[in-house]
């Protein structure tokens, strides 16, 4: 059973990495930029999920106002940070997300208090269920529930509609896309909408979990995302969701095993450098859209 | 020349110039009759270590205010000034350089954590000035010289405490740990498990977690596996209430034991109902009849919109001891003010009373355990035993 | 010169090394690395550890400078094996991993780092006096190269390596050179940093600082030595002459960045390079 639960925990903190990942890895695929404010995105995502949450005693509420309110965030980034600095080397405009990064944490600091914020009324985080032996806790079945639909949406929307399909082909050919009367300006934007809700999902569940919003919260996923999107071959999504799930159970593991020499944090990485080493060009093979 | 204090000497200075010729005098004999005392401060006010900072800011505060509403000490005012160190080390040596050199300060109480505490120790030992560590943990912080002291328990003493409380109080005799990955987490629980043989106390297991990691769903299900009788983890609440939380969300039901940071009641809201009947040691006894305790607590609410917690009683004890030294050694020259506090005997700390110091100028005073009961903290017995737990001498 | 001016000049002459072997790497040869961090760590172990071994000064530089270039020729053959995009979150990868491992080693010291050093011996100006000779013969070695054949096979693999290859241009072979020089530079800025503070631990050469320190390059100007060195001094200086806003330290620093980059992308090399054209426009 322990390993069931090991595997279990692995699997939903997969499913966290993969949400929050997903943007990171299109906006790259797009413009080849590090988008490393996205942890800033997922952040304001868990703040305005709980501040929402709080205020109406609905915490479907607090998503639905953290869906809504990200996407903006996210496209005004775009427009007013990276659209200039797209002319220049690549660690131009990240730097820059750097800056936005630093500035937003230390933002969230003082408007929300160091002390960070929780939910009044969470009775997801202290909920389990029992499966013949494996413990499984509310929020983690809500964190796969949620994964599972926003990528089954995600398929369906960038294969069965006009908008979706355009999209998928700006991404990997964006000439031809072009040349099919798809505007590229226009996908951008979609893009950092549908990256910045997807990570503001995570953000959201991420805050039910902990149960606390403090202003680090985006910190280290988001340098563990960035590791997940080279494993994933950067800019593919496919690659992206699978390797997310797997250093989530790597991650899991490894906790355990491998904790009394190397960092968590620096699990990921290992991972990541081995891989590299052996496969340099990531999970998803040769395609270098 | 900037800082955060209210008073304006570049004004003062500017002043002076403007009148000079004829008030050189008169400032010459007035001005040290009117000079206040300064008390540097170092506080991590900005970056990942803002949340103990902000409540030692506010706490240092309130311990000057309330110091110069009774009058000073020795007719003068305590003037508090104030550096951003960020918790960093070089931050800690540029400002205290500063302290020193620019602001002329003989005295400090240094607010924030032991990468801080270690790096400016050294400085200001060298240049004759007095440091108080309100919370700094690290051993190095005191073996920087006789002008370092410290106001909190060392890690190894607290954890050896911890296995006494443990071991003999609560009479459990299997555990399974869990260590912060910092100095204050290790050290803490390196003391534990020194400890733990004397009193019988097995460890099944040992498991760690990084500052940053509020998620902790594989040492959770290992500590489940083990099946212990209790579990002591180290961590700050805002790691510790994650932890609990999904502790008990995964049905484990034995006692957790939880170190000395656990001390906010952000715990409480975080850890919510999970937070019940975990024990804290090293805490403080909110409920003491105390009328000094009583009045800051309110009046810390007020100020900061949350209940204080130790990193901010622990300050407010640390200013109001330097004052103290001051006023012993009536004067506010640092090689006094150094022997007047090595010789404190009884002072009256928000979280008790403070035996006084050993010879390394380690805090020798008893350990308070609280319990989480209906939310609240409720006292569950204080650790007397203090030859269980002593400091290291020279 | 008071205390407080000496513990900051070391320090910016602490950075300038780092930004300018940062800018061998990175600007000369384009090998984006931002785990420069690491090798600075690296440095600082070796020198810390060497000092509590023996305590010769001079023993613990070359320790500094053998063990930063070590590793950074390991990770050079890495970035010969992956893509260039790949690079950076590897480099980030190695950062991490560095922090993630030191801090578990019992005979690093753990999280309690290294402490006791021994001093130099030299009191702090004569150590200010040292740092700011390395850094001088540092920003010399940067131009000499920049002038040198080498610079120019640097920039010819960073800016296209199948032409460098037309000009009989080895690239791994430059970049092995690069990432060499410019980790035992950072190593050496290790040594003299465990001089500097005289204890250590894992968390002073955590990734963010990485990132500062391709900041600085950054605002420097890509590849410009003198940019960068002025760039390194602003970035050191900037939160000490921000002291006032005390609270919002970082909120002003993370805005100042982003307006810095947003308004002189090019570095201020290139706003350098503007302003001088301009004025010699008729």
């Amino acid at each position: 059973m322990y390993y069931i639960d090991l595997a279990v925990t692995g699997i939903s903190f997969g499913c966290m990495y993969a949400m929050m990942s997903v943007g990171l890895t299109l906006v790259y695929g797009l413009l080849r930029i590090l988008h490393v404010a996205h942890a800033a995105v997922f952040a304001l995502g868990a703040y305005v999920t709980v501040l929402v949450a709080n205020a109406t005693g609905s915490i479907g509420l607090g998503f639905l106002a953290a869906i809504i309110v990200t996407p903006l965030f996210g496209m005004a980034i775009y427009r007013l940070l990276y659209e200039p600095l797209l002319k220049y080397r690549p660690d131009v405009p990240m730097i820059a997300s750097v800056g936005l990064l630093v500035l937003m944490q230390d933002a969230f600091r003082i408007v929300f208090g160091e002390q960070g914020i929780t939910f009044h009324s969470n009775n997801l985080a202290f909920a389990t269920y029992n499966f013949s032996g494996v413990t499984v806790s509310a929020v983690q079945i809500a964190i796969v529930v949620a994964a599972a639909v926003v990528f089954t949406g995600l398929h369906l929307f960038t294969t069965r509609t006009r908008i979706g399909i355009g999209w998928r082909a700006t991404v990997s050919k964006p000439q031809i896309a072009a040349s099919f009367g798809i505007d590229p300006i226009k996908v951008r934007y979609l893009n950092f909408a549908v990256g910045s809700a997807l990570a503001a999902i995570a953000g959201g569940l991420v805050a039910l979990m902990n149960n606390l919003v403090d202003p680090g919260i985006g910190f280290v996923v988001s340098y563990k995302a960035l590791a997940i999107i080279v494993l994933g071959g950067l800019g593919s999504v496919r690659g992206t969701l699978i390797a997310s799930l797997v250093l989530g159970l790597v991650e899991s593991y490894g906790t355990i095993f491998i904790g009394a020499w190397l960092d968590r944090d620096a699990i990921a990485f290992l991972a990541l450098i081995v891989l590299l080493m052996i496969r340099p060009q990531g999970f998803t093979g040769a395609r270098t859209a | 020349m900037l800082k955060q204090s209210s008073r304006t000497p570049a004004l003062k200075s500017r002043l002076s110039l403007g009148f000079a010729s004829m008030l050189m005098l008169g400032i010459a004999t007035v001005m040290p009759a009117h000079a206040d005392i300064k008390i540097g401060f170092q506080v991590p006010l900005t970056g990942p270590s803002a949340t103990d900072g902000k409540s030692a800011q506010i706490a240092a505060t309130m311990a000057v205010e309330d110091i110069n509403a009774a009058g000073g000490v020795l007719g003068q005012k305590i003037e508090l000034v104030t550096y951003d160190d960020q918790a960093k080390s070089d931050q800690a040596i540029f400002t205290a350089n500063k302290l020193i050199g620019e602001d002329g300060v003989k005295l400090v109480v240094n607010g924030s954590y032991s990468a801080s505490g270690r790096a400016a120790a050294p400085v200001f030992q060298q240049a004759g000035v007095v440091m108080i560590s309100a919370y700094g943990v690290h051993p190095d912080i005191t073996r920087a010289g006789d002008d370092m002291f410290r106001l909190v328990h060392l890690g190894p003493p607290q954890g050896a405490a911890t296995a006494l409380y443990v071991g003999k109080t609560l009479g459990i005799k299997k555990v399974s740990t869990i260590t912060m990955d910092n100095d204050y987490g290790q050290a803490t629980m390196d003391g534990f498990l020194e400890a733990s043989g004397k009193y019988g106390i097995e460890v099944l297991n040992k498991y760690s977690y990084s500052l940053k990691d509020r998620q902790f769903g594989s040492i959770v299900a290992s500590v489940k596996r083990d099946n212990p009788d209790a579990i002591y983890a180290t961590g700050y609440f805002f790691t510790g209430g994650p932890l609990v939380a999904q502790l008990r969300a995964a049905g484990i039901t034995v006692p957790i034991i939880g170190s000395q940071a656990f001390d906010s009641e952000k715990f409480v809201e975080i850890a919510g109902p999970a937070a019940e009947g975990t024990y804290i040691i090293d805490s403080f006894d909110r409920d003491r009849k105390d009328e000094t305790l009583q009045k800051f607590f309110a009046e810390f609410k007020n100020r900061a919109g949350y209940s204080p917690e130790g990193v901010a009683a622990v300050t407010y004890s640390a200013v109001r001891l330097m004052a103290d030294g001051i006023k012993r050694a009536n004067s506010a020259d640092p090689a006094k003010v150094r022997d007047a506090l090595a010789a404190t005997k009884d002072f009256p700390m928000l979280e008790g009373n403070l035996n006084g110091f050993n010879s390394l100028h380690e805090i020798v005073m008893p350990i308070s355990v609280n319990v989480i009961k209906d939310g609240k903290f409720t006292s569950a017995g204080v650790i007397t035993d203090l030859a269980a737990f002593a400091p290291p001498e020279k | 010169m008071s205390a407080y001016e000496i513990s900051i000049i070391s320090i910016i002459g602490i950075n300038v090394i780092l930004a300018v072997s940062l800018n061998m790497i990175s600007g000369f040869c384009g090998q984006i690395s931002l785990g420069h961090g690491a090798f600075f760590g690296a440095g600082a172990y070796a020198a810390a550890l060497t000092m509590v071994g023996c305590g010769s000064v001079p023993l613990a530089i070359v320790a500094a400078l053998i063990t930063g270039s070590i590793l950074g020729v390991i990770v050079g053959f890495a970035s010969l094996r992956v893509r260039t995009d790949f690079l950076a979150v590897t480099t980030i990868g190695v950062n991490f991993l560095f922090v993630g491992f030191v801090r578990k080693q019992a005979w690093l010291g753990g999280e309690m780092g290294i402490s006791g050093i021994p001093a130099t011996g030299l009191g702090a100006a004569g150590n200010m006096t040292m740092i700011l000779l390395f850094a001088a013969a540092t920003i010399a070695l940067s131009l000499y190269i920049s002038r040198s054949w080498m610079g120019f096979a640097f920039r010819a693999v960073g800016q296209d390596e199948g032409a460098a290859a037309t000009l009989g241009i080895n690239s791994g072979a430059y970049k092995l050179a690069a990432f060499g020089i410019g980790t035992a530079l950072a190593g050496l800025a290790g040594g003299l940093y465990a001089f500097f503070t005289q204890f250590i631990t894992a968390d002073a050469f955590d990734f963010i600082f990485s990132v500062m320190l391709m900041a600085m390059v950054v605002i420097g100007g890509i590849g410009s030595t003198w940019g960068v060195v002025v760039a390194a001094a602003g970035l050191t200086l900037l939160p000490e002459a921000i002291r006032f806003v005390n609270d919002y330290r970082l909120l002003v620093f993370g805005g100042l960045l982003v307006l810095v980059i947003r308004l002189a992308p090019g570095g201020l090399a290139a706003m350098f390079q503007n302003v001088f054209l301009r004025t010699r426009k008729p």
